[in-house]
C-alpha cells in the first residue's frame, strides 16, 4: 500500500486521490444497491444489507482503537450492546424516537467507555487486552442479569423503527437509507480521525508508546480518546441495530461478537480503514452467500482469521502485521536495545 | 542569571546500581555541550532523567527557570526539550512524513475535534498548515524530503538516524538532546553529521549530545561534561578535558 | 462465622476453587512457564470432556478408562494445537527465532482463531445444546463431613489437583524434561546452545499442559453432568484470572488464587443471584491488574 494514502492531509502530501472512488462507492451504496434491493424486494436481502452496513461501522470503529491506536480490544461488542440497550430502553421506557436515541446511544456508550477506561488505560500489552475482555464480559453480565432494568435474557422489544424528527423512515427502503446514511457519515468521520495528524499521533502510540510520549504526545489521554470515540461509534451502530431489528437480547453482544469484529479488522488489515470495511463485508456476506452449506458462519470467521494471520500477516490492506502488533503488545516489556532490525517492514523478530 | 537547564544533585539508582549519583550541571542558552563517559557511565540515564523517562531518586531538574522533575515525558517535551534515542526508535510502519509529523503534532496538538472539523474553520486549517509546515521544514533540514512518502522501516540506517533527528526538530525545541547520534555511522557520515549539528547550533538551538566518537565531540562541542560511574568527574572546554587527569584515568581505567 | 450455612458455602467455594485450580494448573504451565498466550486452552478442556462423553456413550468403559481416553485426546490436541497455531509462526523467525521469544508473542490471535474453529466444529458435530452424562458416571454422591455436605467429586477433584500440582512440581524441578522446560522458559537461545531440543521441549510442555486441561474437562463433565461446546470459555477465563492473580508464572500461586476466587464467588452468591457470580472473577482480574501488577504474591518482570 502506498504510504501516500496514509499520509496526513498535509498540503504537500495530500491524499486527494481524485473523487472517483468515493463517488463510485456512494453511487453503489445509495443508488445501485437500493435499486437492486428494490428489484428483488425480499426482506431478507434488506436485512443482510443493513447488517453488513452495521458491521462495517463496528469494524471501522474498532479500526480506530485497534488498527490505528494499536490497542487490542477484546470487548468491543459490549459497547455496541450499551448503545443498543440505550436505544431500546429509551424507546420502550420513555417512548423516545430514533432521532433522539441515535446520538444518546453513542454518548452513553462513550461515557461508559470513558469510565471503565479511566483505571485501565495505563495497562499495556496483553493485560490491556484481557482487561477489555473482562470489561466487555462485565457489561454483558449486566445486560444479562439486571433483569429489572434490561429484562435480562428475554431481551427488549424496540417498538419504533427509524424516523427523522418525526418523519417516518420505516419502510424497507427507508430503513436501508437511514442505516446507509448514518454508517457512511460515521465512516467518513472515522476516516477523518484516522487520516489526520491526530491519527498520526494515535499511530505513533501503536508503534512505540514511550517514544511517542517523548515527542509530546499525551499517550494516556489519546488512548482514552481513541477508546471512547470507538465506543461512541459502536454505540451508534447499536442504536441502528436496535431500531432495525426491533428486538435485542444480550446474546447479540457476547464475546464471540467482539471476536467477530476483531477478525474483520485483522482480516482487512490493521491500520487500514478500507481494509476494515472490506473485512466486515467479507465476514458478513461470505457466510451468508454460503448459507446453503449450513450454518458455518462462525467457523468461517475462525478459519478466515487464522488463514489471514498465517498467510497475510498484514491483512488485505494493512499497515501493520497483526503479528507485529501483538508482538509489540507483548514485547513492550522487553524491547530490545540493539539497533533496529534493518530488514524492511516485514516480519523479522526482534 | 539562570541557566537554560539546571541539574542539581540528581541521582538515580537501579536496585544496587547507582546509575547517576549526585550530578550537578547546567547548560546555557545557545550552548553546544557534549556529555561523554565510558560505557555504563550513566549518560543515557541522565538524559532519561532530564526528559522525564525515568523518575529521579533525588535532586531536581529545572528548565528555563521552571522545575521539570516529576513531569511526564510529554509534558517535558512540550516545554521544549526534545530528544533522540540511543537505540534508534522510529515508527517503522509509518511514512517518513508521518513520523516527523508526530513531532510537530506533539508540540502543537491537534485534537479529535480538530481532526473532524478542523477543515471547516480558519484556526483549524491554520493549525494543520502549521503542522505541515514544521514537518516539511524539519524534513528539509535533514534532507529527507525526497523520501517523505517512504515507509520509515524501508530507509537505510543512516537515513533513519536523520529521520529521528527530524522528528525531534519538528517539535521546534529550545533544547535538543542527542543520544549517540553517530553510533553506527562511518567516517564520512560522521563528518556530515558533525557539520549538521554545528549548523543547527549555528541557528541558535541549544544542543547536548552524548557521543563516544571523540573527534566529533572534541571538534564541535564548546563544553564537555564527563561522567564516570554515575558521577560527574569533569566539566570544561575540550582542551581542558583532553588533559584532565581524572578523565584520563576514568577512560584508561575502564579501557584496560 | 461458624454458622453451618457459611461453612457449607465455604465448602462449596473450596470445591469450586479446586475446579478452577484444575484448569489453572495446565494453563499456567503453558502460559506462565512457557510464556505463550494460549487462548485455546478452554477448548482443550472441552475436547477432553467430549472425548470422555463419546467414549462413555460408545462403549461404557470403566471410569478410569474414560479419564485415560480424555488424557490421550488432550495430549493429541495439545500436540496438534502447538503444530497448527504456534509452530507456523516460528517459521518467520530464522536463526534469531528463539532469542526473539517469537512463539510467545505471535500467537494470541492464532490460538484465538483456532479456539473458534474448534468450538464451532464441536457445535456442528454435537450441537450447541448441553449433553448430559449418563447417571452412573456422575461423581456427585453426597458425602457428609461434619456439618457440611460434599460430594465424591470434590474429593476426586481435590485428589487430582493435588496430584497434578505435586507431579508438576516434581516434573519441573526434579527431572530432565522439567529442567529443559525451565531452561527454555528462561532463555530459549541459551537452552538451544547447550543442546536442548527446544522444539521438543515446547511440544512436551503443550502436551503435558493440555493433558491437564483435558483431564479437568472430563472431571468437570462428570461432576456437573453436562457437556457442551462452549463449556471451556468460563473456566478458561477463571484460570486466566487465577494465573494473573498468582503472579503469572507461579503454579502454586495460581492454585491458591483459584481457591480464593472460588470461595469469593460462592460467598458472593450469598448476597446476589448466581448469575452475577462471574462478576467476581472479572472484578478480581481488573483490580489485580490495576493494584497488584505483580500478582498477589509473585514478582513479575513485565510492565503491565
Ligand atoms: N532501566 C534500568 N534498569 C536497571 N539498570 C539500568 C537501567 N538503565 C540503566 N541501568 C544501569 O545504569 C548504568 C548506566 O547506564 P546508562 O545506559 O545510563 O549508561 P551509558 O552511559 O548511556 O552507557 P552507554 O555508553 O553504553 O550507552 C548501567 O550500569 C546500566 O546497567
Ligand atoms: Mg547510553
Amino acid at each position: 500500500m502506498n504510504a501516500f494514502e496514509n499520509a496526513a492531509p498535509a498540503d504537500g502530501l495530500t491524499r486527494r486521490r481524485g473523487l472517483l472512488v468515493p463517488a463510485l462507492i456512494l453511487l453503489l451504496v445509495f443508488a445501485a444497491l437500493p435499486a437492486l434491493l428494490a428489484g428483488f424486494d425480499k426482506g431478507y436481502f434488506y436485512q443482510i444489507a443493513n447488517l453488513a452496513l452495521i458491521f462495517v461501522l463496528l469494524s471501522a470503529s474498532m479500526h480506530l482503537v485497534t488498527g490505528v491506536a494499536g490497542l487490542l480490544h477484546l470487548g468491543h461488542a459490549a459497547f455496541y450492546g450499551v448503545g443498543a440497550y440505550t436505544a431500546a430502553l429509551l424507546t420502550s421506557k420513555l417512548g423516545l424516537g430514533f432521532t433522539v436515541t441515535l446520538p444518546l446511544s453513542g454518548l452513553v456508550a462513550a461515557l461508559v467507555a470513558f469510565l471503565v477506561a479511566l483505571p485501565t488505560m495505563r495497562l499495556v500489552s496483553i493485560y490491556f487486552a484481557v482487561a477489555t475482555l473482562a470489561i466487555g464480559q462485565m457489561l454483558y453480565l449486566v445486560m444479562l442479569n439486571w433483569v429489572d432494568f434490561t429484562k435480562g435474557p428475554n431481551g427488549v422489544i424496540v417498538s419504533k423503527g427509524f424516523e427523522l424528527f418525526g418523519f417516518s423512515l420505516s419502510g424497507r427502503l427507508g430503513a436501508y437509507y437511514t442505516v446507509a446514511a448514518v454508517v457512511t457519515l460515521s465512516v467518513i468521520a472515522i476516516g477523518r480521525l484516522s487520516h489526520s495528524y491526530y491519527g498520526n499521533a494515535l499511530r505513533s502510540i501503536r508503534e512505540d508508546d514511550q517514544c511517542a510520549d517523548a515527542m509530546g504526545v499525551s499517550t494516556v489521554r489519546l488512548k482514552m480518546e481513541a477508546f471512547t470515540l470507538s465506543a461512541f461509534f459502536a454505540g451508534i451502530a447499536g442504536s441502528l441495530w436496535a431500531h432495525m431489528t426491533g428486538y435485542i437480547s444480550p446474546g447479540d453482544f457476547k464475546f464471540s461478537e467482539s471476536i467477530l469484529i476483531l477478525a474483520m479488522v485483522v482480516v482487512g488489515g490493521l491500520g487500514s480503514l478500507p481494509g476494515a470495511v472490506i473485512g466486515a463485508l467479507l465476514l458478513i456476506l461470505l457466510p451468508e452467500g454460503l448459507r446453503a452449506l449450513g450454518d458455518f458462519r462462525n467457523i468461517m470467521v475462525g478459519l478466515v482469521m487464522f488463514l489471514s494471520i498465517l498467510l497475510l500477516p498484514k491483512g488485505l490492506l494493512g499497515e501493520v502485521s497483526a503479528l507485529r502488533l501483538v508482538r509489540r503488545q507483548l514485547g513492550a516489556a522487553w524491547r530490545n536495545t540493539g539497533p533496529a532490525n534493518g530488514k524492511g517492514e516485514g516480519i523479522g523478530w526482534r | 542569571m539562570t541557566h537554560l537547564l539546571e541539574i542539581r544533585n540528581v541521582s538515580r539508582r537501579f536496585g544496587g546500581v547507582q546509575a547517576v549519583g549526585d550530578v550537578t550541571a547546567h547548560v546555557n542558552e545557545g550552548e553546544l555541550v557534549g556529555l561523554i563517559g565510558p560505557n555504563g557511565a550513566g549518560k543515557t540515564t541522565l538524559f532519561n532523567l532530564i526528559s522525564g523517562f525515568t523518575p529521579l531518586s533525588g535532586g531536581t531538574v529545572a528548565f528555563a527557570g521552571r522545575t521539570i522533575s516529576g513531569l511526564k515525558p510529554n509534558q517535558v517535551a512540550r516545554l521544549g526539550i526534545s530528544r533522540t534515542f540511543q537505540n534508534l526508535r522510529v515508527f517503522p510502519n509509518m511514512s517518513v512524513f508521518d513520523n516527523v509529523s508526530v513531532g510537530a503534532v506533539g508540540a502543537l496538538p491537534q485534537g479529535a475535534f480538530g481532526a473532524l472539523f478542523g477543515g471547516l474553520h480558519r484556526s483549524g486549517r491554520d493549525r494543520s498548515a502549521e503542522i505541515s509546515r514544521r514537518t516539511w521544514e524539519a524534513l528539509e533540514a535533514v534532507g529527507l524530503t525526497h523520501v517523505a512518502a517512504e515507509l520509515a522501516a524501508n530507509l537505510p540506517y543512516g537515513q533513519r538516524k536523520y529521520l529521528e533527528i527530524a522528528r525531534a526538530l519538528a517539535m521546534r525545541p529550545r533544547f535538543l538532546i542527542l543520544d549517540e547520534p553517530a553510533a553506527g555511522l562511518n567516517d564520512t557520515e560522521t563528518r556530515d553529521l558533525a557539520a549538521f549539528i554545528k549548523r543547527l547550533h549555528g541557528q541558535g538551538l541549544t544542543v547536548m549530545l552524548v557521543e563516544h566518537d571523540m573527534t566529533l565531540v572534541m571538534g564541535i562541542c564548546q563544553r564537555i561534561l564527563v561522567l564516570a560511574s554515575g558521577r560527574k568527574i569533569a566539566d570544561g572546554t575540550p582542551d581542558a578535558i583532553r588533559t584532565d587527569a581524572a578523565v584520563l584515568e576514568a577512560y584508561l581505567g575502564v579501557d584496560e | 462465622m461458624f454458622d453451618p450455612y457459611y461453612l457449607q458455602q465455604l465448602a462449596i467455594g473450596l470445591s469450586l476453587g479446586m475446579t478452577y485450580a484444575l484448569m489453572a494448573i495446565g494453563f499456567t504451565l503453558i502460559f506462565g512457564v512457557l510464556n505463550v498466550v494460549n487462548f485455546a486452552h478452554g477448548e482443550i478442556y472441552t475436547l477432553g470432556a467430549f472425548a470422555g462423553l463419546v467414549l462413555i456413550s460408545a462403549t461404557a468403559p470403566p471410569i478410569v478408562a474414560v479419564i485415560l481416553g480424555a488424557l490421550a485426546i488432550g495430549a493429541l490436541a495439545g500436540f496438534s494445537l502447538e503444530r497448527i497455531a504456534f509452530k507456523p509462526f516460528r517459521r518467520f523467525t530464522d536463526e534469531a527465532s528463539l532469542k526473539s521469544r517469537a512463539m510467545r508473542e505471535s500467537t494470541l490471535l492464532s490460538s484465538l482463531a483456532v479456539s473458534i474453529v474448534v468450538r464451532e466444529a464441536l457445535e456442528i458435530v454435537f450441537g450447541s445444546q448441553m449433553r448430559s452424562v449418563p447417571f452412573e458416571y456422575l461423581i456427585n454422591t453426597p458425602v457428609r463431613v461434619g456439618p457440611v455436605i460434599l460430594v465424591t467429586g470434590d474429593f476426586i477433584i481435590f485428589g487430582v489437583a493435588a496430584a497434578m500440582l505435586i507431579g508438576l512440581q516434581y516434573l519441573l524441578t526434579r527431572t530432565r524434561v522439567g529442567l529443559a522446560i525451565r531452561a527454555v522458559s528462561n532463555n530459549p537461545l541459551g537452552a538451544k546452545y547447550v543442546g536442548i531440543d527446544t522444539d521438543r521441549t515446547i511440544i512436551t510442555t503443550f502436551v503435558v499442559g493440555s493433558m491437564m486441561g483435558a483431564a479437568a474437562g472430563i472431571l468437570m463433565g462428570l461432576y456437573y453432568g453436562a457437556v457442551f461446546p462452549a463449556m471451556g470459555f468460563t473456566p478458561g477465563i477463571k484460570a486466566f484470572v487465577a494465573m494473573v492473580m498468582g503472579g503469572l508464572s507461579s503454579i502454586p500461586g495460581a492454585v491458591i488464587c483459584a481457591l480464593i476466587l472460588g470461595i469469593s464467588e460462592s460467598m458472593a452468591t450469598t448476597f446476589v443471584s448466581s448469575g452475577w457470580s462471574d462478576m467476581v472473577a472479572y472484578g478480581f482480574l481488573i483490580l489485580t491488574l490495576i493494584f497488584f501488577p505483580n500478582g498477589l504474591f509473585g514478582a513479575r518482570r513485565e510492565r503491565v
